[in-house]
């Protein structure tokens, strides 16, 4: 009984052996492993309209206002219409096929589950993935709300979700090109009497790139934003008639250990608004500003970064919403961004 | 003043060099060089700046034949020459909020041939570039699969493999100027685009090796990066051509590429190669998720709006003569231009120095291959008369590259992305070349 299916065995093994054909289980190359449903749980974040994916769970548009404010609003603002260039949230309902319209959650957006799978997947934009379901669920219901979705007392769900009807569903079509044709002629293809040229407008390609000291739009984003600074300082300036203070440039700090130590977590995290202003965070590089806050205690300053800061300047969420930097770690942060704005 | 021995001199120039950054060594040694040397040539100036002071031209015997070079693996890992430092990736500031959710344009104005270097391929971040242990970076492959499969890059590179060479574009190429001309110069107008000869193993094989169920029609792909930027493709396209890759021109693939894996699905937007792949789910439907609605959708002008518009129709552009290569004289001048299309392979290129009046067959030269920049030529001579140069590319489906007027008559120009329409330079009598647009 053994017996032949031992020689069995062995014949096939020097077939495959001489033909070096994998045969083994079809054509299966049996690489990788099992991924158990722990794995998956862990990883399997999306959601589609039909609410698959939806964690139990749910929230309300009063709950997510306060997280709104404290995680949001820095770049999306209050009431949802954009910092600087950041993305607008609310209004732009009619205006899809206006000269310039204005996309928005509430004008545009298809599907509401796609609110709750990107916040959940990409938001806050400097700490992704750390919020609660119960945040995501109230920020969620929040914008819709703004956008006059939902009442302000909808309790928004894994089990209705997947309902709510956004204004805009109906409006988009699967691609449907070509859709120009154009027959490749060789002579005579246009009436040169009608034929307009346009030439490129002036102070738009960001020439800084290849001439030194050039003033119109800059070579990287720091740039830009400084030169965007400094035009809204003078329209004030020309309005109050105050003087232009120059303190955007700084000389590079011989920095502390303890700065040094700071500068990797500045750059993956305090960066988004302290090097550019957003939300009146004080930018690093602007000595008055750090001076005036410095000038309160630097321990004050420091309790402002851990516990967070809400005043008639700007705002700021508790450890800049990563909740998973050690106080350590954001200290540390705080002395760079302080030593490098001298 | 006696010229040292080499030995002398290596040794002089190394201990120098020893405090000084890499970039400052490489100045140094030509610096250093020629004054140790006591070479006649003045320091710096005459290796770094104009050729019209310079006593390396002939008679003279040039600086660099009269000593030494620095030995191999002075620079373990090269770079470009230092007077190729103007070769360089450039962002347009005023896109983007800031530059970790932004994108930067190859200096295609720079490059020959049809491979982009890996240092000069576009970037697209949606949350910056993150710094993967590939150690630690898994492949997982679930939903509707009889067997949920977790790979290590380990086990990806155990597949057999397969190498393609295939551009990858962004589908706002170009897409700043749907209203009118503003960019003056050709890394803006056409620089979101980038082709490599990428290796990896195709997606189908892995889905096989998962046992895809019949279901299963189309697949979410989603990026380990802090956007976890995700997007839904089709079944058909895994079936057909869809590679997940870990190396680009002959090395792992750079961090800003995706390293160690991104999906890549030859000649679609450039946004669906999900990098720092992490997750493929199969399902039976799109999952709609941000960069397929409220992105990458293209809006119509009366205000319906297109979806999953996957492929880079058939564009090209005129690379020479172009705003950042004027023309410096008369005479004898080949006009030089990138074609490609997503749906296989250009069939063709036509020139017009009319604004599209009348148009000549231009020649493909080097390689043609489906998905893949082609380069195409035209000879002839320039004498000082004005040009309004374009360049219109047709591919083997028979699809012709439209007109901008054509594309505006029939999408408005609010669409942002798959402005693929003929393209026009104004050569002017001074041989300066200006981005112009002609309806």
């Amino acid at each position: 009984m053994f017996k032949l299916p031992n020689i069995f065995a062995v014949t096939l093994l020097s077939v495959a052996m001489v033909s070096g054909v994998v045969q083994a289980d079809g054509h299966k190359y049996n690489l990788g492993a099992p991924a158990s449903a722990d794995e998956i749980a862990g990883w399997d974040i999306d959601i589609r309209p039909d609410g698959m994916g939806l964690p139990v769970g749910s929230g309300n548009a009063l709950d997510g206002e306060a997280e709104y404010e404290t995680q949001c609003a820095a770049c999306h603002g209050v009431f949802g219409e954009g910092e600087g260039r950041w993305p607008v949230l609310t209004g732009g309902e009619g205006t899809l096929s206006d000269e310039r319209p204005v996309k928005t959650v509430g004008s545009y957006w298809p599907y509401a589950s796609t609110l709750f799978d990107y916040i959940r997947r990409a938001m806050p934009f400097t700490a992704p993935m750390s919020l609660s379901d119960k945040q995501v669920y109230g920020i969620t219901a929040y914008v819709l709300y703004m956008n006059e979705i939902i009442e302000e007392d909808f309790e928004l769900s894994n089990e209705n979700l997947a309902t709510i009807r956004m204004p805009n569903e109906d409006n988009f079509y699967v691609d449907d090109r070509p859709d120009v044709k154009n027959p490749r002629c060789m002579a005579d293809c246009a009436d040169v009497s009608s034929m307009m040229l346009a030439s490129s407008l002036s102070g738009v390609t960001p020439i800084g790139h290849f001439v030194e000291g050039a003033d119109a739009p800059a070579a990287s984003h720091e740039g830009q934003h400084n030169l965007e600074t400094q035009k809204e300082a003078k329209r004030k300036a020309e309005i109050t008639g105050e003087e232009v203070s120059e303190s955007l440039s700084a000389e590079p700090a011989m920095l502390s250990v303890q700065a040094q130590a700071g500068e990797e977590v500045y750059k993956g995290a305090c960066f988004v608004c302290h090097g550019s202003g957003l939300a009146g965070a004080p930018k690093v590089g602007d000595a008055t500003a750090w001076v005036e806050r410095v000038g309160q205690g630097m321990n004050l300053v420091i309790s402002h970064a851990l516990e967070g800061y809400s005043g008639s300047t700007g705002f700021m969420p508790p450890k800049g919403g990563r909740m998973d930097l050690s106080d350590e770690q954001v200290t540390n942060a705080v002395h760079f961004m302080v030593e490098s704005s001298h | 003043m006696t010229i040292p021995s080499t030995k002398e001199l290596l040794q002089t120039m190394q201990e120098a060099a020893e405090n000084l950054s890499k970039n400052d060594r490489r100045d140094f040694l030509r610096k250093g060089v020629s004054y140790l040397a006591g070479a006649a040539a003045v320091g710096s100036a005459g290796a770094a700046s104009g050729a019209s002071f310079s006593t390396n031209l002939p008679p003279n015997e040039p600086i660099w034949g009269r000593q030494l070079g620095s030995g191999v693996v002075a620079n373990p890992y090269g770079e470009p020459s230092h007077f190729e430092e103007h070769v360089v990736r450039r962002t347009v500031p005023w896109l983007t909020a800031e530059s970790i959710s932004s994108i930067s344009m190859s200096p295609i104005q720079n490059l020959q041939g049809i491979i982009t270097p890996n240092g000069l391929v576009f970037e697209r971040y949606h949350a910056g570039v993150p710094s993967i242990n590939p150690d630690e970076h898994r492949l997982m492959i679930h939903g509707l699969v009889d067997n949920p499969l977790i790979f290590t890059m380990e086990d990806l590179m155990r597949f057999p493999s397969v190498s393609e060479i295939k551009f990858i574009e962004c589908p706002a190429n170009g897409g700043m100027e749907w209203r009118g001309p503003q960019m003056e110069a050709l890394q803006f107008t056409h620089g979101m685009l980038s082709c490599c000869e990428w290796t990896g193993v195709p997606l189908k094989v892995l889905l096989e090796e998962a046992g895809i169920q019949p279901e299963g029609k189309w697949i979410l792909a989603e990026g380990a990066d802090g956007a976890h930027m995700s997007r839904s493709i089709p079944i058909e396209k895994i079936l057909d051509d869809t590679l997940v890759v870990y190396a680009q021109n002959g090395e792992m693939l750079r961090p800003e590429q995706g390293y160690p894996l991104r999906l890549l699905n030859p000649g679609w937007e450039g946004n669906t190669s999900i990098k720092w792949l992490r997750r493929i789910e199969v399902g039976d439907m799109p999952w709609h998720h941000r960069e397929e609605t409220s992105k990458y959708t293209d809006l119509m002008a009366d205000g319906r709006a297109r979806r999953f518009t996957f492929v880079q129709e058939c564009n090209s552009v005129i690379t020479s003569p172009c705003p950042e290569n004027p023309i410096k004289k008369p005479g004898f001048i080949e006009i030089e231009g990138l074609a490609w299309t997503g749906r296989g392979k250009i069939k063709g290129v036509d020139v017009s120095f009319d604004g599209g009046v009348n148009w000549q067959p231009a020649q493909l030269k080097g390689l043609v291959l489906d998905k893949a920049l082609t380069r195409f030529s035209f000879q002839t001579k320039w004498s000082g008369q004005p040009w309004l140069l374009q360049s219109r590319a047709y591919d083997e489906t028979g699809y012709v590259q439209p007109t901008l007027a054509q594309l505006r008559e029939q999408r408005g120009v609010n669409s942002i992305y798959h402005k693929n329409s003929i393209h026009t330079w104004q050569v002017q009598p001074t041989g300066e070349v200006k981005n112009v647009q002609v309806t």
